[in-house]
């Protein structure tokens, strides 16, 4: 179960003869993104993706724990991810399919391992307590592309997202409120985020930003992790035919432009949203510096 | 008081779905709806002519825990009694809801649902209306506070609900009839039907009821009727979606 229903060899074929034409079946160009759309909510940290027909909706949220034992400096970052019977009529609630698996261990990856939030700054008392910060992934609408676009969710969640000022006063932690202390934003070290690439005709097309259905008549994919700077911090070809290693030379470079591409959507929907805050919160007067 | 923000069929994968806004106590709630579809390993269902609904809770936040599954339980029941399973089509079948509960201040820990339970309720009923399930009746549901001076609060936001005596949680039928109830705190049986006086204007307004069944609504301090509320969701979609059809006729 967990799968969604297979396409019929007719529908495959036409995806794949049109693909040989240059032809998508929404009309795009082969390096070419859905049009996609970052809002935020009412909360801090609480961000919709749209990528096309994929929706998500991520919620961040902090709170206080005590830090693993082996890492006393460090505080705890977990993206949980879920799929519901919302978001495709295929998958089953509560029970774990591949998909999940993967997604959550590509997310893990490209977010988490390459240090995209430093565990270390959520660190508030060695050994004894620490920030927990947790990223929840709901998937609205499935339409192909789900890492791509949670991936953008959660990056552009963690730089929205500002978590309560925490002191520590005489080996005592005090936690202050929202509207007591200005809240302070999470310290992301850089912007990883993937890129997915799916193969077709024995590894002859290579088409970015797949839709459900040319997920499912692709013969493998190709996942490239990457920041504004151009490092690569993870890389897969998890599963299916072979790729040629031409491939990821040549699409690491379209990788980085539609990196930025999607950063830059990013920071956009971040100054609006910014913007939209100041005039009606205390932002401006509860900011230390002034202008001169 | 300021209504619910509700809208239909917001998703275009799942059959039917809603979300639904509390703007008193702050939950913002998706909901989805798979109806009627093939529940895998269930051919020994218990009612082999009846369809299964199954209720799943997503919490915002947090993991799914004992929590959810005791609120997926009232749900699940309450549902089980107005969906007509036997309809065709629906035997054997299941009808999935699923809950997501995108939006709001996360409750703390083991804190009990009942403060979002009415959300829950009301986003089941759209999602359920907008996946065009067969239901033998709609319902409306409120939560109302009782604060240490004896003063009912109409949906509590979150502080006034943990200072409050005691919780309730009602909901009405389309016909007046109470459907569900669930207190949390201590209260007399005076409270409790004061509760259910109020809960009831709130959920249908001032009743004026005719011989014949029929119940008018009307409006008074406590707004819109949330009974209303549903009727008028579901009128706007219709009104949207056959725009067409109204333009050219």
């Amino acid at each position: 179960m967990n799968k969604e229903a297979p396409l019929s060899i007719t529908e495959r074929d036409f995806i794949l003869n049109a693909l040989r034409e240059n032809v998508r079946l929404d009309g795009r160009e082969s390096d070419q993104l859905r049009p996609l759309s970052i809002s935020f909510g009412q909360e801090y940290g609480h961000v919709k993706v749209k990528l096309g027909k994929t929706s998500l909706i991520v919620r961040i949220s902090s709170e206080v724990t005590k830090p693993r034992d082996d890492r006393p400096f460090d505080g705890i970052f977990t993206i949980a991810l879920e799929l519901t019977a919302m978001g495709s009529p295929a998958w089953d609630n509560g029970r774990q399919g591949d998909l999940e698996t993967y997604v959550t261990n590509v997310l893990d990856r490209v977010v988490r391992h390459s240090n995209a939030l430093d565990t270390e700054s959520l660190c508030i008392l060695k050994g004894v307590s620490c920030w927990s910060v947790r990223a929840d992934v709901h998937i609205t609408d499935y339409d192909g592309n789900l890492i791509d676009a949670a991936c953008a969710g959660i990056m552009a969640g963690l730089q929205h997202f500002r978590r309560p000022d925490a002191v520590v006063k005489d080996g005592q932690v005090i936690v202050y409120g929202v509207d007591e202390r200005v809240p302070v934003a999470l310290n992301i070290t850089h912007k990883p985020l993937s890129i997915t690439f799916h193969t077709f005709d024995e590894g002859n097309r290579v088409i970015l930003d797949a839709t459900r259905k040319e997920e499912q008549a692709a013969e493998a994919d190709v996942i490239i992790g990457m920041n504004n700077a151009g490092d690569v911090c993870f890389l897969s070809k998890f599963s299916g035919s072979p790729v040629d290693a031409m491939v990821f030379v040549t699409k690491s470079t379209v990788a980085q432009e539609k990196v930025k591409e999607i950063n830059g959507v990013i920071d956009k929907a971040l100054q609006a949203d910014l913007a939209k805050r100041a005039k009606g919160g205390m932002l401006e007067e509860s900011r230390a510096e002034n202008d001169r | 008081m300021v209504g619910p923000t509700t809208s239909l069929t917001p998703l275009s994968r799942a059959d039917g779905s809603a979300s639904y806004q509390c703007p008193a106590t702050g939950a913002n709630i998706l909901g989805s709806v798979n109806a009627p579809i093939e529940l895998p390993g269930r051919r020994d269902a218990l009612k082999p002519e009846d369809a299964t609904v199954e209720v799943f809770i997503k919490p915002g936040t947090a993991p799914g825990g004992v929590g959810e599954r005791y609120v997926e339980g009232i749900i699940k029941s309450m549902l089980g009694r107005l969906v007509l399973g036997r309809e065709k089509s629906y035997a054997r079948r299941g009808i999935v809801v699923t809950l997501a509960i995108v939006g709001g201040e996360s409750k703390p820990r083991g804190d009990s649902y009942l403060t979002v339970l009415p959300a829950l309720l009301q986003t089941s009923l759209l999602a359920l209306l907008s996946a065009s399930v067969p239901l033998s009746m709609t319902f409306s549901a409120t939560v109302l506070g009782v604060n240490t001076l004896g003063e009912i609060i109409r949906e509590p936001a979150p502080t006034d609900a943990a200072a409050a005596t005691s919780l309730h949680v009602l909901a009405f039928s389309s016909k007046g009839h109470l459907l569900l109830n669930e207190s949390r705190g201590s209260f007399d049986f005076d409270t409790w039907e004061r509760i259910r006086q109020r809960a009831l204007t709130i959920c249908h307004g001032t009743l004026s009821g005719s011989p014949d069944g029929d119940v008018a609504m009307v409006e008074d301090v406590d707004g819109q009727p949330l009974e209303g509320v549903v009727r008028e969701t579901v009128e706007d979609k219709y009104h949207q979606d056959y725009a067409w059809k109204i333009d050219a006729a």
